[in-house]
């Protein structure tokens, strides 16, 4: 039987209070949220998906080089068009003959792309990534963001039991136009809350396992209410819905809510015991509703995810820099010209950027990065060995790019998040010292020095020509 | 290979110009050169030109050199336009020296010119950042500032050095620049300003960066033949260095060092057969404040880890053992790109002759030290005293 060989769960590092959004507005729209997950100017969902992904695939149980499939849902793919899945795959090292799926366009779609994982043969990743946008003054006031991921596998210590379906047209819930940006919904309060949990109802029913059995459930969770009230007609304990509950921490995170409350659910369960323990496993039950479409299914076990403790952790932020991190208020016109390296010269590049392949020198021993031209040890005009650097290490040189002093590509993300830090980071390789340039993110610039020890991060490196440029990044590693 | 000298050699103001024109700038220059001749000297002497700029702004990208000569009615003169960054008129000159050196020549003009306050500042941000590394360092979100900014910081961890000690470049700089009336920023400035001047990339402040300038500079070089012709001052290119290094800061060996300083100051010494205990002063490339300390360093002025002792101890102060940037330096003279080599040519050849603004007392041996980016290529130019009279 298929199940959830290994996970990883990933939520942005800022975190904006209901109190303080209600500060801001007089009201707040944002019911059972007590903070929500921002995400940074330098993420989007497929940044999230990376992260979310990485930890996944942190895993002993899971070697990247078999999977046979990768699926991302979300809402928010950074480009209405355009690529998603073959820079993940890239980012994340993944065969080139991996099959791909990108589904979006309602919140269930990460039932969909687990059940493309399901039916599946061999190891297949899927993530879950959001980060939905909505109108300030309102619709924006639950929306938080996040990214769930699972290599799912044949004989996994978490066994999906069943997956049921129910569909039904439910126009005016939740939806967002053609070219928009902004998700919206008609508020017609009964209907909605009325339509929802009779979806959520028909499948969870029609799973293979008793809803009362369930430890955990993690339900449809717009606010923090709304999953208590679409399990109202069914057997499902508080208790349960409690523990696969996450949005009253991070907010509503489109696609990637209930697939975090599962991982939320699946972690507790962890009994750190070998499979066959099945008196002791649990079970866990996730039911996804997007765009009039139900999805429930269930979890027998639990494991370890990695990265869970991010959605306790977090950094306060204030209204007005939550508004600029979200780029609500800063228009992205930058005049001046961009920094002249072409698209092509970029891509050549990937390997460096994503994955900080450097080149060891056979005549000297000496390592380069990039792993071009002559030995930047010896001179000599020689065929690098390449090799994949380690990605923690060491700050050797800082600067901090003050308010309008960073060059006009990287003014944008300056308006958005601030000055920032550009270090000299020194990863220590078995076959010697690797350098390069690079911001540090997720981090107070005036925080970070020389000395630091600092963990790679993709992340978005600028736009240009309407392009988003991703590459590596590097945050702090806290000291506890 | 015969001995080089320079005949004359001469600036514009540098400053703020939005309404010059890199030509008519280059002509003031081209003047100043010719009144420095104290003999006589006819311009049509000239064979060849090298003329360096980076070309900031994009205007006339292609043939700015020969633009420049014809403009200055050195009619059908070959010119050749160098680029290399801040040192494109350093190695203006050095090309000037080889050729006259080489005996292909008997006369060569050097120079060099940038116009860059006439843009918005986004523009001109541009293209400073494209003489940097553009792959990894540009894109990691990095200006010119931001690399020498590291630099210090690395410099600060490793030896202790404090943001005084790079404020103290400042105060020194611009109390030389205030008695040069070509400078770009004249006036004098305390060590309480300068320390706390706002910050433009931590750990750099205002006041260790040079400002954004306008200006052209011109040299003439000479055989000692028409040396001894025209002229009972002329000044000896004793010893000519250059080197060139990684563009990237990352990509080389050491980050509190310009390694291509190193190898052009020692090559230049060589040639000049001196050391540098026997240097009477100096002009050297501060861009930023931290690269002048790492000049002290790479040009064998201290040991390592020393330049902020030679700053507190008054060192290179005018009346110190040897005076740095009497000129007022990048720092306070100004900063046009291209036309900062020859400009400091032009420091040297009135120091040697008795003619600065900020004068050393009796020198014999001067040094000039021109950066490219933060560190791409350098020049390092020992000048002698001429000994005919
Ligand atoms: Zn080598």
């Amino acid at each position: 039987m298929r199940g959830i060989a290994a996970a990883g769960a990933y939520v942005p590092r800022f975190r904006l209070t209901t109190d303080e959004l209600a500060e801001a507005w007089g009201t707040s729209h944002a019911s059972g949220i007590e903070r929500k997950a921002v995400p940074a100017a330098d993420e989007d969902a497929l940044t999230m998906a990376v992260e979310a992904a990485e930890r996944a695939l942190s895993s002993d149980a899971v070697d990247r080089d078999d999977l046979t499939l990768a699926a991302v849902a979300t809402t928010t793919t950074p480009a209405e068009e355009g690529e998603l899945l073959p820079r993940l795959a890239r980012a994340l090292d993944l065969p080139r003959s991996v099959a791909t799926a990108t589904v979006g366009g309602h919140t269930a779609a990460g039932a969909e792309a687990l059940s493309r994982a399901l039916d599946a043969e061999g190891p297949a990743l899927v993530v879950a990534a959001d980060c939905p946008a909505g109108e300030p003054a309102e619709g924006d006031h639950p929306l938080g963001a996040g990214a769930a991921a699972f290599v799912v596998d044949d004989d996994a210590p978490a066994t999906v039991t069943g997956t049921a379906w129910y569909t039904e047209e439910t126009p005016g819930v939740r939806f967002r136009e053609r070219g928009g940006e902004e998700v919206a919904s008609l508020d017609v309060t009964t209907y909605q809350r009325n339509a929802i949990r009779e979806a959520v109802t028909e499948a969870v029913s029609s799973l293979p396992v008793d809803p009362a059995d369930a430890d955990a459930a993690s339900v449809h969770q717009p606010d923090g209410r709304f999953p208590y009230r679409a399990t109202a007609d069914l057997p499902v304990s508080n208790g349960a819905v409690a523990a696969g509950t996450v949005v009253d921490r991070i907010g509503d995170a489109g696609a990637a809510t209930v697939p975090l409350g599962l991982l939320a659910a699946l972690d507790a369960d962890d009994t750190g015991s070998d499979e066959g323990d099945a008196e002791s496993a649990g079970t866990s039950i996730a039911a996804f509703f997007g765009g009039g479409t139900a999805a429930a299914v269930a979890v027998g076990g639990g494991l370890a995810v990695e990265g869970i403790d991010d959605l306790e952790d977090g950094t306060t932020i204030d209204y007005a820099s939550y508004l600029r991190e979200r780029g609500y208020v800063v228009s992205g016109d930058v005049a001046g010209g961009g920094a002249h390296v072409s698209l092509p010269n970029w891509r050549r590049s990937l390997d460096q950027r994503y994955r900080l392949v450097a080149g060891v020198c056979p005549e000297c021993g000496g390592v380069s990065f990039p792993p071009e031209g002559a030995c930047q040890s010896c001179h000599s005009r020689i065929e690098f060995e390449e090799f994949e650097a380690p990605r923690t290490g060491t700050v050797r040189a800082l600067t901090v790019i003050g308010q309008g002093g960073a060059p006009p590509e990287f003014a944008e993300l300056q308006q958005r998040d601030g000055a920032y830090a550009v270090a000299i980071v020194e990863l220590e390789a078995a076959a010697g010292r690797v350098r390069l340039p690079a911001q540090v993110t997720d981090a107070d610039p005036a925080d970070v020095d020389v000395g630091d020890e600092v963990r790679a991060t993709v992340r978005r490196i600028y736009e240009q020509e309407g392009v988003p440029r991703y590459g590596v990044k590097f945050e702090p590693i806290e000291s506890e | 290979m015969r001995d080089v000298y320079v005949l004359g050699a001469g600036q514009s103001s540098f400053g703020s110009f939005p309404e010059e024109t890199y030509l008519t700038l280059f002509d003031d220059a081209f003047d100043a050169a010719l009144d420095s001749v104290d003999g006589e000297f006819d311009p049509g002497e000239i064979e060849e030109a090298y003329l360096g700029t980076l070309g900031v702004g994009g205007r006339q990208i292609g043939l700015s050199g020969p633009a420049v000569t014809e403009h200055l009615g050195l009619h059908g003169v070959p010119t050749t336009r160098v680029e290399n960054a801040c040192a494109a008129s350093g190695f203006a000159f050095r090309q000037a020296v080889t050729a006259v050196k080489s005996g292909v020549v008997d006369v060569a003009l050097a120079g060099g010119y940038e116009v860059m306050t006439d843009a918005s500042s986004d523009h001109t941000r541009w293209w400073l950042g494209v003489s940097g590394e553009t792959e990894w360092e540009r894109t990691s979100g990095t200006t010119f500032a931001g690399v020498y900014a590291q630099m210090a910081s690395a410099h600060m961890d490793e030896y202790g050095t404090t943001a005084e000690d790079l404020s103290r470049v400042a105060v020194k700089n611009h109390a030389n620049g205030a008695k040069n009336p070509k400078a770009h920023l004249g006036f004098e400035c305390s060590l309480e300003d300068a320390v706390s001047a706002p910050s433009v990339a931590d750990p750099l402040n205002l006041y260790h960066c040079c400002p954004t300038t306008d200006g052209a500079s011109a040299a003439i070089v000479v055989s000692e033949e028409v040396a001894r012709e025209a002229s009972d001052a002329a000044v000896q290119v004793a010893g000519a260095g250059a080197a060139s290094g990684r563009v990237g800061l990352f990509q080389r060996e050491s980050l509190t060092s310009v390694p291509a300083s190193v190898t052009a100051g020692e090559s230049a010494y060589e040639q000049a057969g001196i050391a540098p205990d026997d240097l009477d002063f100096a002009e050297v490339h501060d861009c930023f404040a931290i690269a002048e300390l790492l000049a002290y360093e790479d040009l064998g002025f201290c040991e390592r880890g020393e330049a902020g002792r030679l700053l507190r101890e008054g060192v290179t102060d005018p009346d110190g053992e040897l005076p740095v940037n009497t000129s007022g330096g990048l720092k306070s003279k100004g900063h046009p790109i291209g036309a900062t080599g020859t400009g400091q040519i032009v420091e040297a050849f009135k120091q040697l002759r008795g003619e600065a603004y900020v004068q050393v007392d009796d020198p014999k041996y001067g040094l000039t030290h021109n950066v490219g980016g933060s560190g791409g290529g350098v020049t390092v130019h020992v000048l002698e005293r001429g000994e005919f009279a």
